[in-house]
């Protein structure tokens, strides 16, 4: 039985796998720096992967995505930060004590459920306004543009609480209250996580639910005339792919040890669409090798063309819409699929011609 | 202090109906959502810098040139990249994201990343019933009113505005009867673009000229567009009314970024009993 699964597998399975082990050694190999960039990389495989459920299997293009990834990331970083007392340029703003609002801050297993919860909560909110009503597509992604900007606006005005465009920072690397962890300790943690989310979206993906998600995309109208209420599905894969941002988030602080706001605004969310737009949508291998790819690439290349990233990035984004609109992995995918039905029809031939 | 807030508003309704009304066009009569119409503004008001500040001509040549500069560069746009996306919305966000990117970053490479400033072409204020009024606020709402009343005159006046309104009606038939539909389509585009540098000119001597300009236009543009139906000028034109009005008073009133919240907040409830918008002429 497994064995016959492993040979239905479609190929990008199989770079899954390839990728996963590259990951798996990476510390192994290389030097504490670049082992850092990784964690970092491996927290937005995860933001990636729950794009890639919105956007990829659901055809809901969400160009807001990074404000439920901030939301945890702040929360997190609030509590983190409050744990160390009342911080400075709090009480610059005059706030001598933590306000009652944020004491649930002040467990790290609270904090913890919260981060899921408010981008949970904001998704499901946002769902159920634009999605129960016959707006298209196009209006959502407008809609979460907009958001990403009153996000960033509200966060930076809120200084009092956020310390504003100055952001969060000295943020300790622990997570759920543990103590300072090692960078490999917490690369693995997130590895693990990582593995997690990528075979419960395989799994997610694989019943029936996520087929229904893919017919939202494919046909949305005879969905309907089959009986089904998309809207229900499109705002829960929103709160499933809210929550999953979320945990992203949550684990982007003790990564990256830093917040701001423009970190978790519109660059971000834009940003993440490239990723998943190049490395290909509908396969959570797109979103893996995407953001992998894209993020070594403007590591390593910025050394010497820091100055010319975006427009080239801006430039390979329109080559790929024109040239490679199903991304790299969706390339590689439907040419697997135009070469085994060549085979097909080959062998077909090849048995009419026998008799 | 009301009057005053009310007087501004009527300047950030008149900016706001400026910079929607080359998405309505575009977004109302072709269907193309266009996320690079803020960079669009942004050309438009580096047109108007080099042409008042570089070459120091009269500002009424920036905002003839900031027009025509623009829509040349729509024209190529169309011609380029979203002719060969039409249908496809997906595709087309993305293509106009990605190009948005290029135009902004090839306008920080030839004009460098600090802020421009171009001086105000009509200094001075009046007085009016005791609320002090800039004369360029004035212009702005006259230029305002006068691309509106030139655009609906265009559009249901004229025999090009016929064609647009049947293309955007029935493409295919409209072809069938012998209409060059991708001619009309650049031109549309071509107008379009050209309002948002008309656009972009105006902006220019009140806000910072930099590279990063346009995004916040864009977004209070598209809101703008959709409530007030995104077919519908006069709609358009109520909600932008509507919009810079209520922004600017609650501004006043209580906190720049609460405003704007707050009237996000509204425009998705009103999204979510009227999707078509206030005024949209389309039956669902």
């Amino acid at each position: 039985m497994l064995r016959q699964k492993l040979k239905n597998m479609p190929v990008n399975r199989y770079i899954d796998m390839g990728a996963f082990l590259f990951l798996a050694v990476f510390p192994l190999l290389f030097t504490p720096f670049r082992t850092e960039l990784m964690a970092k990389v491996l927290v937005y495989i995860i933001f990636a992967i729950s794009l890639d459920l919105l956007w990829g299997y659901t055809g809901l293009m969400s160009m807001g995505h990074a404000v439920l990834f901030g939301s945890g990331g702040y929360i997190i970083a609030l509590s983190y930060t409050f744990l160390k007392g009342v911080p400075w340029y709090m009480q610059q703003a005059g706030v001598e004590k933590i306000p009652a609002l944020f004491s649930p801050l002040l467990n790290p297993a609270a904090a913890f459920l919260l981060a899921l919860l408010i981008p949970g909560l904001i998704a499901a909110f946002l769902g159920t306004f634009i999605f129960s009503s016959r707006i298209s597509g196009v209006f959502f992604s407008l809609i979460t543009l907009a958001l990403a900007q009153i996000f960033e606006l509200f966060v930076t005005n809120q200084h009092e609480y956020t310390n504003g465009s100055n952001g969060l920072g000295g943020l300790e690397r622990s997570l759920l209250g543990s103590g300072p962890l090692s960078l490999n300790a917490l690369y693995y943690i997130l590895f693990a996580v990582v593995l997690l989310v990528y075979f419960f979206c395989i799994w997610l993906t694989n019943t029936r639910f996520g087929t229904v998600l893919q017919a939202i995309r494919e046909n949305e109208a005879r969905l309907t005339f089959l009986g089904y209420k998309p809207n229900r599905f499109k705002i829960a894969v929103y709160v499933v792919s809210g929550v999953l941002a979320g945990l992203a988030g949550v684990l982007y602080i003790p990564t990256n040890g830093f917040i701001s706001p423009t970190e978790v605004g519109l660059t971000l969310s834009t940003l993440l669409l490239v990723w998943v737009a190049i490395g290909g949508r509908g396969n959570l291998t797109g979103a893996i090798v995407g953001t992998i790819l894209i993020n070594w690439a403007q590591t390593l290349l910025s050394e010497q063309i820091s100055d010319y990233w975006m427009l080239i990035m801006g430039i390979v984004v329109l080559a790929f819409v024109f040239f490679l609109p199903a991304g790299l992995i969706g390339k590689l995918i439907s040419s697997q699929y135009a070469r085994a039905s060549a085979r097909r029809r080959n062998a077909e031939l090849e048995q009419k011609e026998a008799c | 202090m009301f009057a005053l807030l009310l007087a501004n508003g009527v300047n950030s309704a008149a900016l706001l109906l400026l910079t929607a009304l080359g998405l309505v066009i575009i977004m109302g009569h072709m269907k193309v959502v266009n996320l690079a119409h803020g960079e669009l503004i942004m050309v438009g008001a580096y047109a108007a810098y080099y042409i008042s500040t570089v070459l120091k001509l009269p500002y009424v040549f920036s905002i003839i040139g900031a027009f025509l500069i623009t829509g040349l560069l729509g024209a190529a746009v169309e011609r380029l990249v979203i002719r060969r996306l039409y249908g496809k919305t997906g595709e087309t966000l993305l293509a106009t994201y990605a190009l948005s990117l290029v135009i902004q970053q090839t306008v920080r490479f030839i004009s460098g990343p600090e802020l421009k400033y171009v001086n105000i072409p009509l200094d001075g204020t009046l007085e009016l019933g005791g609320v002090p009024v800039p004369y360029y606020n004035l212009v702005i709402l006259l230029v305002a009113a006068l691309a509106l009343l030139a655009t609906w005159l265009l559009i249901h006046k004229t025999t090009l505005g016929k064609q647009i309104r049947a293309i955007t009606e029935n493409r295919s038939m409209t072809g069938c009867l012998g209409i060059n539909t991708q001619r009309i389509d650049t031109i549309t585009f071509t107008y379009g673009t050209a309002l948002a540098g008309l656009a972009g000119a105006m902006l220019a001597p009140i806000r910072t000229v930099s590279p990063f300009m346009g995004v916040q236009y864009l977004t209070d543009a598209f809101l703008n567009v959709v409530i007030g139906g995104v077919d519908s000028l006069f709609g358009t034109a109520f909600s932008a009314a509507l919009i810079g009005e209520s922004v600017t008073v609650l501004g006043g009133f209580w906190n720049d970024v609460g405003a704007k919240i707050l009237i996000f907040v509204i425009i998705i409830i009103l999204i979510r009993f009227k999707p078509e918008g206030m005024f949209s002429k389309e039956k669902r």
